[in-house]
């Protein structure tokens, strides 16, 4: 019984071995693309490129700059990106403009027009330096006649930002917002966050997140979009967030700008290697 | 214990060399089979059958003519089809393939669509309205006239949360916002492929994916949001075309992941400003005075799509 019981299982091992050298051949160990253009690997992308805001609450933030990344691989590179910008009230604030009064009025909590529109920040520089890693490649035909090559990218670093509010101080005249002033305090607070200053100028560093894609059109010429996030503290509108009727830092939070970006991308050297 | 052991030594290696000889000459033959036999190592299988031998480095071999895959396995199909095609470059080439159905012409698409139904699971979010968010729950049902055009009707639901700025503006600002809420919506859609392609994952598994724009007419509910909760909302039925793209991933030839973007564009009519107990006090008088605007709601939808059948066919030779 014990001899039949060997035999069996080996009959079933070498069954299995000779199955498994069937199912096999040389090409089981070969790469999934051969003679694969290298589009990326060892070439620098200077990308000039246009970005925009998705969903700002208060300004769009529009503007041109420049990309230049590094390709240390197939699927890994280092980049920096630096953008000027200027800022597009969004339609919220285009609507509520036209209802606030012109005068400034002490005695109520409403801003008027100029002490609302000074607190509004800006972002004249957003900018970022990255690890980009380019997990899929391949190719797409479009209309069955344009066959290119494409790439998804993502991105991840620190971001810079310049941020940039103008409250003059005929506007923003409180000298102690949210505390008591003059010669031994006597003045208390005025409760007042519309003349307080907006403190949401100056440079930011953060979080940078960011995923893209790359098409093509030549061997060094690529169409590049991207979803940018720009995460650092800020507080767009200038203005009292957590309702202690003043304006300070504690107003900032960390918030998500989220940016649409195009550009091209110029590949350089500009002649393409292949894998074997 | 020893002859045993012997037997099954000589068992499992003729076995080996059954298959071997059936995969290389043996297999089912071809309409237009070639009228020479096999030869070589595996040349025991029946003449009369065509054959290609293909020789790697490693002198492995590729039977061309090997079983198609499992209704359903896209992976084995895609396996299969790029095997076949690193096999015709991986070594010289003993004889030139002998049946015109070894010619392979054009790389055939992995998933066909034409004549197959797509149910459609949607959930979408609002991404350019920066008072209210919108959260639909959804599906769509597409029939394929062809590979590349489609028509299909679907339905969502919404739900809506407020986003900061909604309450930043009544507070900061002391403006009370005038919005409106979706409920529901329904379209008759058009679909239409122009773009398909295939990507590496990690340098290892490919993956085919397509891009697809749609067109569509329909229609929706909104309603008003209060300002002041004395006053009554009212709805509005709604006329909304939509337009949008999106990319279909294929995992299984019966399922598929698909995201993309929709802009359904509307006239609302909104709450008017000046509601009082003598003022647009019931909702059929705020409705009648009410401001109207045309809206884009653009809004990302991801779903996982199931094929019907969930199989399918191909009529050309690939």
């Amino acid at each position: 019984m014990k001899n039949i019981l060997l035999a069996t299982i080996a009959v079933l091992g070498v069954t299995s071995a000779a199955y498994a050298e069937r199912r096999l051949n040389n090409l089981s160990k070969d790469v999934a693309v051969r003679h694969r253009r290298l589009l990326v690997k060892n070439r620098f992308e200077l990308t000039p490129l246009f970005e925009s805001t998705i969903n700002a609450d208060f300004r769009h933030i529009v503007g041109g700059g420049l990309k230049l990344e590094y390709h240390l691989g197939d699927m890994l590179s280092i980049g920096i990106l630096g953008v000027g910008s200027t800022a597009i009230d969004t339609g919220l604030v285009k609507k509520i403009k036209p209802t606030l009064e012109t005068s400034t009025d002490n005695a109520t909590r409403e801003p008027s027009l100029a002490e609302f529109n000074a607190h509004l920040n800006s972002m004249p520089l957003p900018g970022a330096a990255y690890v980009s890693l380019t997990p899929w490649y391949g190719k797409l035909a479009a209309f069955s006649q344009a066959f290119v090559a494409f790439d998804f990218y993502f991105q991840a670093g620190l971001s810079y930002a310049q941020l940039k509010s103008d409250c003059p101080t005929t506007i923003c005249s409180d000298p102690a917002p949210g505390m008591s002033s003059g010669p031994g305090g006597m003045n208390p607070p005025d409760n007042n966050p519309n003349n307080d200053a907006p403190l949401n100028d100056g440079s930011r560093l953060g979080l940078y997140l960011g995923a893209g894609i790359h098409v093509f059109l030549s061997d060094f010429i690529a169409l590049d979009l991207t979803i940018r996030d720009y995460a650092f503290s800020d507080n767009p509108s200038g203005a009292d967030f957590n309702a202690n009727l003043a304006v300070t830092s504690d107003d900032s939070r960390f918030l998500h700008h989220l940016f649409f970006g195009v550009g091209v991308s110029i590949m350089f050297p500009t002649t393409v290697k292949r894998t074997p | 214990m020893v002859f045993l052991l012997g037997l099954a030594l000589v068992a499992g290696t003729a076995s080996a060399d059954d298959k071997k000889g059936g995969k290389k000459g043996g297999g089912a033959p071809p309409a237009g089979g070639g009228a020479q036999g096999g030869g070589g190592a595996g040349g025991a299988g029946g003449a009369g059958e065509p054959e290609i031998e293909i020789e790697g480095e490693g002198g492995g071999e590729i039977d061309m003519g090997a079983p198609e895959p499992g209704p359903g396995d896209l992976n084995a199909d895609l396996a299969a089809q790029d095997a076949q095609q690193n096999a015709v470059k991986a070594g010289p080439i003993k004889r030139t393939p002998l049946s015109w159905k070894d010619i392979l012409v054009v790389v055939r698409k992995p998933f066909l669509k034409a004549r197959r139904t797509e149910l459609l699971p949607l959930f979408g979010t609002t991404m350019n309205d920066n008072m209210v968010r919108h959260y639909t729950l959804g599906g769509e049902l597409s029939y394929y006239l062809t590979d590349v055009l489609a028509i299909g009707v679907e339905g969502q639901y919404y739900i809506h949360s407020f986003r900061e700025p909604f309450d930043l503006v009544a507070r900061q600002a002391r403006r009370l916002p005038t919005v409106n809420q979706y409920n529901w919506s329904a379209a008759l859609n058009f679909h239409y492929v122009p773009v398909y392609g295939k990507f590496a994952v990690l340098d290892k598994k490919l993956v085919t994916w397509e891009v697809y724009f749609t067109a569509g007419i329909g229609a929706g509910q909104s309603e008003v949001v209060p300002r002041d909760t004395k006053f009554p909302g009212f709805t509005n039925l709604l006329i909304m075309p939509n337009v949008g793209a999106s990319m279909r991933f294929f995992l299984a030839k019966w399922l598929t992941v698909s995201l993309g973007i929709r802009d359904y564009i509307f006239y609302d009519k909104f709450e008017p400003t000046d509601r009082s107990p003598t003022m647009n006090a019931t909702a059929d008088q705020a409705k009648d005075n009410s401001t109207g605007s045309l809206i884009n709601n653009v809004m990302f939808q991801v779903g996982i799509s199931f094929w019907l059948p969930t199989s399918f066919e191909y009529t050309t030779f690939r």
